[in-house]
């Protein structure tokens, strides 16, 4: 019997073995309930943003990307910039000062991006560079993390990476003293484009 | 430094008392993670609800283990994972040594994960000739020490700045500070070179979701992408109890963990991690193996009791509430889970025998079942293993013999009287079990019984 057999069976054995639970009913209890979803207290926009800045990033709600990126990469100093089209390689990206990816959603009640990968290659854009920069079209922001997951599994279909990123990398290992910027980026800039949509 | 025993819980707890350093590390970190909690879990009007259903899921799923783990194992080899199965450590490590060893690894990146702490993957890898990298930075400020953790989610919560700035000056040459920032900003640029340099990337997994075969592994520092991004070969190790049925539950446990473990409402990143890449050209590691590990996990499915054992998320909310762990701290268990839930789940790991102390290790005041995400029962079960050692050879006759008379007492209201009356005189001339009355007072039998005061009082 190899391995998968054994553990398996062995699973088997000792639930069969298992006297009824007097505490729990073991009828599956697969009724997940509707999430009772209260009406956003305040534009999705505003709240997405507020929550972006509660967790250190920055976040322009703007028309004009172009221009914020622009002006951003600017007041940086930035000279090497990765772009998710056409990123780096794996090798090269940690020379990078920035790195500039799209979001495919984001959720306003956590002030969290979400990144599929089958849509951009940005695994790396948005993570090995010091600063990274997001945009998000402002009508691809949800309210909550139930709407977002939903999102992410359309058609019982899910993209070989996604990430959900929610303020710049962190840390509290010593002390619990927040030290911002550990192995991701220790800048995360968030524009929301209320624009024409910029993806594809 | 010498790793504590479990069978000297006793003897550990007494060093850690008086080490006065590590007191004030503990008392800091397990107040701040409290209050934290609190007010993480305050911030939704449905905490209970969620709690209550996330056991659900979680009876749902011990109950059919079989069939999900199945089915997890289908989903995720249809999109290209290989899916390995360890009866133990030892197969566990033989797994993946073989898998780094047939690609040529010489160096691997880890991110924290409790599981491979528990089989000690790293000792396994090092003595297969191979380079091993922890890079969590409490995971990694622990392996510069060679310690072990003391907390789930914390691992170097033992640690003052100034023993972890001492620790850094000695083994990476920083010049001496103690500034969090540079410390970490330290670690960091260490850390980079050698994730440029991995050739394998070995992470642990938090959920693995049944419906689509996806694994699920959250942080804050950027670790674990890196170390599941960047190498051409991923490995992450799975208990078997990490599966849950449909992707839709993640809304449950993304709420409940990050804020029991560190009150935050989502933690930096979440990576859902599907099987391989499509395109050659697409980013990310080329193979990802799945490693399910049983370790003696299916053993605690026996009994509704011992199985909720099994539903731990591993979030740390009942280290940091446990009076006894706020005290002693990690390292006196003497065991890979420390706490509540390590004084539950080691001795059904690896055997009451070894580690008959650690059901003990509590007050059995509750705090541990009242902050649980999942509801575990941890007093009832530690009375369960309790009555498991005083059955069995650990167990002293004396006790035992002195219970049955309890018993036998306390069901007759004659031989009660009698007992009490006894009691009343004895109490004057021998002084009562020292184990006992050694940490604490015992009140003295009042003169006169309840019976008595009613009988002078009303003449019945």
């Amino acid at each position: 019997m190899d391995s998968r057999e054994t553990i398996l069976s062995s699973i088997r054995k000792h639930l069969a073995a298992s006297p009824p639970d007097l505490y729990y009913t073991d009828q599956p209890k697969s009724v997940f309930p509707e999430s009772v979803v209260a009406p956003a207290p305040t534009s999705l926009v505003d709240l997405f943003k507020e929550n972006v800045e509660a967790v250190n990033g920055h976040c322009i709600v703007t028309r004009d990307v172009s221009q914020a990126v622009t002006r951003i990469i600017t007041d940086l100093g930035a000279r090497k910039i990765a772009v998710s089209d056409t990123p780096p390689s794996a090798e090269e990206i940690f020379e990078y000062d920035v790195g500039i990816t799209g979001a495919q959603a984001a959720i306003a009640e956590t002030g969290t991006l979400v990144l599929d990968s089958a849509r951009e290659k940005h695994r790396l854009a948005s993570l090995v560079p010091p600063v990274h920069i997001a945009i998000v079209d402002a009508s691809s922001i949800f309210q909550t993390l139930a709407e977002a997951l939903a999102f992410i599994h359309q058609n019982g279909d899910i993209s070989p990476a996604v990430t959900f990123i929610t303020g710049p990398s962190r840390t509290a290992d010593i002390e619990l003293t927040l030290a911002i910027g550990v192995h991701g980026p220790q800048e995360l800039y968030v524009i929301v484009n209320q624009g024409p949509s910029l993806s594809h | 430094m010498n790793h504590l025993s479990s069978e000297t819980f006793g003897e550990n707890a007494k060093a850690a008392l008086a080490d006065t350093q590590l007191r004030g590390a503990l008392r800091h970190a397990t107040s701040l993670f409290g209050k934290r909690r609190l007010e993480a879990a305050r911030s939704l009007s449905n905490w209970e609800d969620l709690r209550t259903e996330a056991r659900a899921i979680k009876d749902e799923v011990l109950l059919h283990l079989d069939r999900y783990l199945e089915t997890f194992t289908a989903n995720a080899e249809k999109r290209g994972a290989v899916v390995h199965w360890a009866r133990d450590a030892a197969e566990a490590n033989e797994i993946i040594c073989g898998l780094a060893r047939q690609r040529n690894a010489r160096t691997i990146v880890k991110s924290k994960s409790m599981t491979t702490e528990e089989t000690h993957l790293n000792d396994a890898l090092e003595a297969a000739g191979m380079q091993v990298v922890e890079t969590d930075l409490g995971e990694y400020i622990i392996q510069l020490a060679h310690e072990t953790p003391s907390h789930i989610i914390a691992p170097a919560i033992h640690k003052t700045k100034g023993q972890i700035a001492e620790l850094f000056t000695a083994t990476l040459g920083m010049a001496p500070t103690e500034d969090v920032a540079q410390l970490t900003s330290t670690a960091r640029a260490t850390l980079r070179d050698r994730f440029a340099a991995a050739d394998a990337g070995i992470s642990g997994v938090n959920f693995g979701v049944a419906e689509t075969g996806t694994i699920v592994i959250v942080e804050n520092e950027g670790n674990i992408r890196l170390t599941t991004s960047l190498p051409r070969i991923h490995i992450a190790v799975m208990g078997i109890e990490k599966v849950i049925p449909r992707f839709a539950d993640l809304d449950v446990f993304l709420k409940l963990l990050p804020r029991s473990g560190t009150g935050q409402r989502l933690t930096t990143y979440q990576s859902f991690i599907t099987g391989t890449k499509r395109n050659a050209s697409d980013e990310g590691p080329e193979e990802l193996h799945i490693v399910i590990l049983d370790n003696g996990r299916s053993r605690m499915l026996a009994h509704p009791l011992t199985r909720q054992s099994l539903a731990c998320i591993r979030c740390g909310a009942c280290l940091n509430a446990c009076p006894v762990y706020q005290q002693v701290g990690g390292h006196a268990y003497g065991s890979v889970y420390p706490g509540p839930i390590g004084a539950v789940i080691t001795p059904q790991l690896i055997g009451i025998e070894k580690t008959a102390q650690l059901p003990y290790a509590s007050s059995l005041c509750g705090a541990c079942r009242e902050v649980c995400p999942v509801k575990i029962d941890i007093p009832r079960l530690l009375l369960h293993l309790r009555a498991e050692v005083a059955a069995g050879p650990k167990g002293n006759a004396m006790e035992r013999m002195v219970f049955k008379i309890w018993a036998r007492v306390m069901m007759s209201p004659s031989l009660y009287k009698l007992g009490s009356r006894a009691g009343r005189m004895m109490q004057r001339v021998m002084p009562l079990s020292r184990a006992w009355t050694s940490g604490r007072d015992l009140r003295p039998i009042e003169r006169q019984s309840f019976r008595d005061l009613w009988k002078t009082k009303y003449g019945q």
